[in-house]
């Protein structure tokens, strides 16, 4: 009867079918594929989908059993959640969120960094559990380029992770720190800012250290390492952008990476240090690990044409000319060869592609000056970013997978440690399919829409008032808009625990 | 005075959101407050005028709802925990922050500096968001509860203290209570007679005559309360046939089942005016006619065992005097009756005599039935109890409560016994030959004043406390109505009782019903009744300045219902009487 047996029918182009039937988020995707693809491919493309996703579970199945020699996807089963496995352990979840006020438009105006600590089978709620969070106004700084869409992200990378490495200081038996959001972003795309001034890194430091000391010792040790290993390959300017005491934003960013890094090496154990994406974008582990394997294993067959045959086309010669095509993502394959609870082997995440040569104008200065980012790649020197592994774990049939990451220098085991736990997590939130703790972090970090719409409501109402006075100066307008934004300060969730 | 000492003032949240003059949110510290409770925030409003300076000024307010949320602990979490049995604890959810509001009604502000004594003025403008508020001392609550009648203390009735703060004692306006009318309603057991009882006893202390009508003997207690009992009367009512028309008693000899015919009813008319007049006040004339009667009747008791008075016995005698006469032609004693009173006796016929008879069936029945009832009412009326004057004038007296005993009565002749003294106590009011102001209690008000009258003797009552209840207060004849089922009240009635104490009650119908008819009783108000204690009440009307849930304070005196325990009651009852267990002989030993 092994007909009947679902494991059997799983992997058979009828049971992916009826599969795919009952998960309308992937239903959703296929059919806005189907439209997005070339007319050619449109026609079953659901058909062979399924066909190929059926193919590739018997292979993934095959290499379980034994018949056949060479991997196609390693799949690994979560433990059965078991909360009291990790009783006593102290948790910490970063998630930065902005603040938008509706002016003539949107115009970000703060960015807040949250903290959520806690401490799993305390009973005192004093002791179990602390809250932080770090806001910045995006207008008090000076660095940056404020007039590109991606100025807040390199302000919220360097804040959440000053809230991470405060939290990892603060919190001597750590034992995970969770963010909302990849490890490490794409860093390249963020090459070309501004440097920050010494002015701006004290405001992040404002809200990071636990006393004033640490924070200067902090900015004391990157200008140290910047004026001896980061900023001389980087740029001729060297010695001058250390007497400004200028941040490169990356240099900075990967810096406080690698602190973070050394910070956690010196413990036993090494705490967990991870991050969560949902709905990522990436096709990177499609291609370089699950599509290359099968292309290979059709070339040694001498079917390098399968997929050709299959759609009737002639292009499909690659994993990337595949992907393009055909418009899958690693989400969407890994939804439809994971099952919940399953994850998949880990690969290193390609993070700095792109980190050249790039143009950089200094804080008032009209030139532009060349700056090499190359080398903050991981290979070139002791500064430069981690390395991430990244895999990809299934919370239930009706959500995509999360993918989690970890810095490869703290160890092969935590890639493992942090897909249990946010598995655990998730499952607290399987209608989301995504860590309940980060949850909690990103509800408290988030700029509530009634704050900002007062502060929308009390700015345009002082600056009315301002303007019939016709006494608005430029002075006056910022001291209204900070005014309005510390009054953060009211919302309950900031209160001081009493 | 406020007492200037701000040390014991706690600080017990923060307003935030929109306020307005009537309502303001307060962001709670934990457990700082309790619904119902009373806060103060202290303000500045510069009077409308623009001239004097800023005012101080304390906003007082009342928590009417809590709202407590926890933002970061997700719904699908908490379904998650339980199908897997999970401890939250042990868990990376969140559960230390929460968020507790207040919703709180304004009732009022006055002067900082209390200058104002208790008296709250309208509040025009909202107080400020982010103001403190803070629980203030018990003296300044209880000013404010106490309100005007600071300055009026001889009308202050001591009845009940803050639910939530026992220390404060919450007087209530007694000249509200008797000259405007009172409605305590509550399911059975909540407190209502226990409230009543406490609301007489202070009311007796100032001395105002009180008439109770008491269905069930709940209020004979108060005789025993010491420095109160030689001012109670108790009163067993024997029901006053003659008072009534041929018409009623006809209905009342149907409504006890014993059904007069048509012909009967026909001819009841004159039998009814024959008995009526029977008895003159003469003695010696009754005399002779008692002695004819027994005589005539072959009955010897009559006029020695059982004494001839003006009841429904006498109707059934003259009924079978009646009949006797005209079966034996006795042209004399026709003759005889006819000039006692019974005209037309002359022209009766055969089938007369028979219709007689069936009087007489009923009659003797009903008057049975009636001895029965007045026995039972006798009883519980308790030693002591007296039979109800026919000068009604004298159940009002200074100092004096009179406790009308209808127990024992079925519906209808309680009814109609209430409404005979009630219209005669009201009339003599009208006519001003009674001096004395009265109260009027109803306990089982319904039955008194039901909204659906059916039967014409709870139409009588209806109108007399319909009448009572408009008017009543010109006379100064005043009512507290009691009742357990406030939706079969009329509303009228109700509506013109201008001070509510409403306890506990669980009946939809009935909180709906008060909800419609009650204004004073808020929306929140009214949610909590299903949730009050035993004893516990919200005042509301002009007792009391602003509607308050509070603590009826015990009575001195007890009720003769007071509930025992099922079991105790009958262990004590087979000492008394010395009863041995059952034993049943079939059964064998094993
Ligand atoms: N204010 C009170 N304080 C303490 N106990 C009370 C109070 N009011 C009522 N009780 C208790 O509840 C019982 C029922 O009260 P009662 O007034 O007879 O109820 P109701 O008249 O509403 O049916 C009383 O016997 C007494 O034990
Ligand atoms: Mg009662």
């Amino acid at each position: 009867m092994s007909q009947s047996n679902p494991s059997q029918i799983r992997l058979t182009e009828e049971g992916v079918q009826a599969e795919l039937q009952r998960q309308p988020h992937l239903l959703m995707k296929l059919a806005e594929n189907a439209f997005t693809v070339a007319e050619s491919l449109r026609n079953n493309y659901f058909k062979n989908t399924a066909q190929f996703i059926s193919a590739l579970r018997k292979a993934i199945n095959s290499y379980a059993t034994g018949k056949r020699p060479d991997p196609i996807l390693g799949v690994y089963d979560t433990p059965k959640v078991d909360w009291s496995s990790v009783q006593d352990e102290v948790v910490t979840f970063i998630d930065g969120g902005v603040g938008k006020v509706q002016l003539s438009s949107q115009v970000p105006i703060l960015l807040r960094v949250g903290s959520y600590c806690v401490r799993t089978g305390e009973r005192r709620l004093s002791e179990r559990e602390q809250f932080g969070y770090y806001p910045v106004i995006l207008g008090d700084l000076e660095g940056g380029n404020k007039e590109r869409k991606d100025f807040i992200d390199i302000v919220r990378i360097s804040a959440e992770l000053l809230g991470g490495l405060s939290a990892l200081e603060r919190t001597p038996d750590l034992r995970l720190l969770m963010f909302h959001g990849p490890l490490v972003y794409m860093m390249s795309a963020y090459a070309g800012h501004t440097p920050f001034t010494e002015k701006d890194i004290d405001l992040f430091l404002k809200q990071y250290a636990p006393g004033t000391n640490t924070a200067h010792r902090l900015k004391e040790e990157f200008l140290e390492d910047a004026k001896l290993y980061i900023y001389p390959p980087m740029t001729p300017r060297s010695d001058e952008w250390i007497q400004k005491k200028l941040f490169e934003p990356l240099a900075w960013i990967s810096w406080l990476y690698r602190r973070l890094i050394e910070t956690a090496k010196q413990r036993t154990p090494k705490p967990i240090i991870a991050g969560v994406v949902e709905r990522g974008e990436l096709r990177a582990f499609s291609e370089t690990i699950l599509l290359a394997r099968v292309f290979q294993g059709l070339r040694k067959n001498n079917q390098e044409n399968y997929f050709n045959q299959m759609y009737g086309r002639t292009d499909l010669k690659s994993p990337k000319s595949l992907l393009d095509r055909l418009n899958y993502t690693d989400a969407l394959l890994m939804a439809m060869l994971l099952q919940p609870g399953q994850y998949s082997e880990s690969w290193e995440i390609a993070k700095y592609d792109g980190l050249r040569e790039g143009r950089v104008t200094l804080p008032n200065e009209p030139d532009v000056s060349v700056v090499n980012f190359a080398p903050l790649k991981p290979e070139n020197n002791k500064t430069g970013f981690p390395r991430v592994n990244g895999c990809y774990l299934s919370v239930s049939e009706t959500t995509e997978p999360i993918r989690v990451e970890t810095f490869a220098e703290l160890g092969d085991d935590q890639i493992h440690e942090a897909v249990n736990r946010a598995h655990m997590y998730s499952r607290l939130l399987p209608g989301y399919g995504f860590p309940v703790g980060l949850d909690i972090a990103d509800k408290f970090a988030k700029v509530p829409a009634w704050m900002t719409q007062s502060y929308g409501k009390l700015i345009r109402h002082h600056l009315g008032v301002s303007l019939q006075r016709g006494e608005i100066s430029d002075a006056e307008m910022r001291r209204i808009l900070v005014q309005a934004i510390y009054m953060t300060h009211r919302d309950w969730l900031f209160r001081p625990q009493s | 005075m406020p007492s200037a000492n701000n040390q014991n003032r706690k600080f017990v949240g923060t307003i935030v959101g929109e306020s307005t003059s009537r309502e303001f949110r307060l962001a709670l510290d934990h457990e700082a407050v309790r619904e119902q409770d009373i806060i103060a925030v202290d303000a500045t409003l510069r009077p409308t005028d623009g001239t004097a300076s800023p005012k101080q000024i304390r906003v007082w307010a009342k928590v009417q709802r809590i709202e407590r949320l926890n933002p970061l602990f997700p719904v699908e979490a908490g379904h998650e925990l339980a199908a897997t049995q999970t401890d939250p604890f042990d868990t990376v959810l969140s559960l230390s922050r929460e968020m507790v509001t207040a919703v709180c009604q304004i009732l009022g502000a006055e002067p900082l500096d209390g200058g104002a004594g208790g008296k709250l003025d309208h509040l025009r403008y909202p107080p400020q968001p982010a103001s403190s508020a803070y629980r203030p001392e018990s003296s300044d609550i209880a000013r404010v509860v106490l309100g005007e009648l600071e300055h009026k203390k001889d009308r202050a009735l001591d009845i009940a203290h803050l639910s939530n703060r026992r220390e404060v004692d919450v007087k209530v306006d007694g000249h509200a209570i008797v000259t405007r009318h009172l409605a305590i309603l509550a399911m059975t057991g909540a407190g209502k007679s226990v409230t009543a009882r406490r609301i007489i006893e202070e009311l007796a202390n100032k001395n105002y005559p009180i008439v109770i009508f008491d269905p069930h003997g709940d209020y004979t207690g108060l005789s025993e309360v010491p420095g109160l009992g030689n001012r109670v009367r108790r009163y067993y009512a024997k029901f006053p046939i003659f008072e009534e028309d041929a018409e009623t008693v006809a209905e009342i000899i149907n409504s006890l089942g014993y059904e007069l015919t048509p012909t009967m009813r026909h001819r009841f008319d004159e039998v009814f005016r024959a008995a009526k007049m029977f008895l003159t006040d003469d003695k010696t004339e009754n005399q002779t006619r008692i002695g004819w009667l027994a005589q005539r009747l072959n009955k010897p008791e009559i006029g020695t065992v059982f004494p001839v008075e003006r009841d429904m016995w006498l109707i059934a005698y003259l009924a079978e005097a009646g009949e006797i006469v005209k079966d034996q032609a006795d042209a004399a004693g026709e003759q005889s009756l006819t000039t006692w009173g019974w005209s037309g006796l002359a022209n009766y016929t055969g089938t007369d005599k028979r219709t007689l008879e069936g009087i007489k069936k009923r009659a003797y029945a009903t008057a049975a039935a009636l001895r029965r009832m007045e026995d039972t009412n006798k009883k519980i009326a308790a030693i002591g109890a007296t039979p109800l004057p026919t000068d009604r004038k004298e159940l009002v007296q200074y100092g004096g409560i009179s406790i009308v005993s209808l127990a024992g009565y079925t519906g209808d002749f309680q009814a109609t016994i209430y409404s005979i003294i009630t219209n005669d106590l009201y009339d003599a009011r009208v006519r001003d030959e009674l001096k004395l102001p009265v109260l009027l209690l109803l306990e089982e008000a319904h039955n008194f004043a039901p909204a659906k009258a059916d039967t014409p003797a709870e139409q009588r009552a209806v109108a007399a406390t319909r009448q009572i209840a408009q008017e009543g207060r010109k006379f100064s004849v005043g009512l507290i109505l009691i009742s357990q089922r406030p939706s079969r009240l009329d509303e009228t009635a109700l509506a013109m009782c201008n001070s509510h104490i409403i306890m506990r009650m669980v009946n939809p119908a009935d909180q709906n019903f008060i909800r419609k008819v009650i204004e004073s009783l808020g929306e929140d108000e009214a949610r909590m009744l299903p949730d009050l204690d035993v004893g516990e009440a919200i005042l509301s009307g002009q007792l009391i300045n602003f509607p308050v849930l509070v603590k009826i304070k015990q009575p001195t005196s007890q009720g003769e219902r007071e509930e025992k325990d099922a079991f105790v009651a009958l262990e004590e009852a087979r000492k008394l009487y010395g009863v041995g267990r059952a034993n049943n002989p079939n059964t064998r030993r094993s």
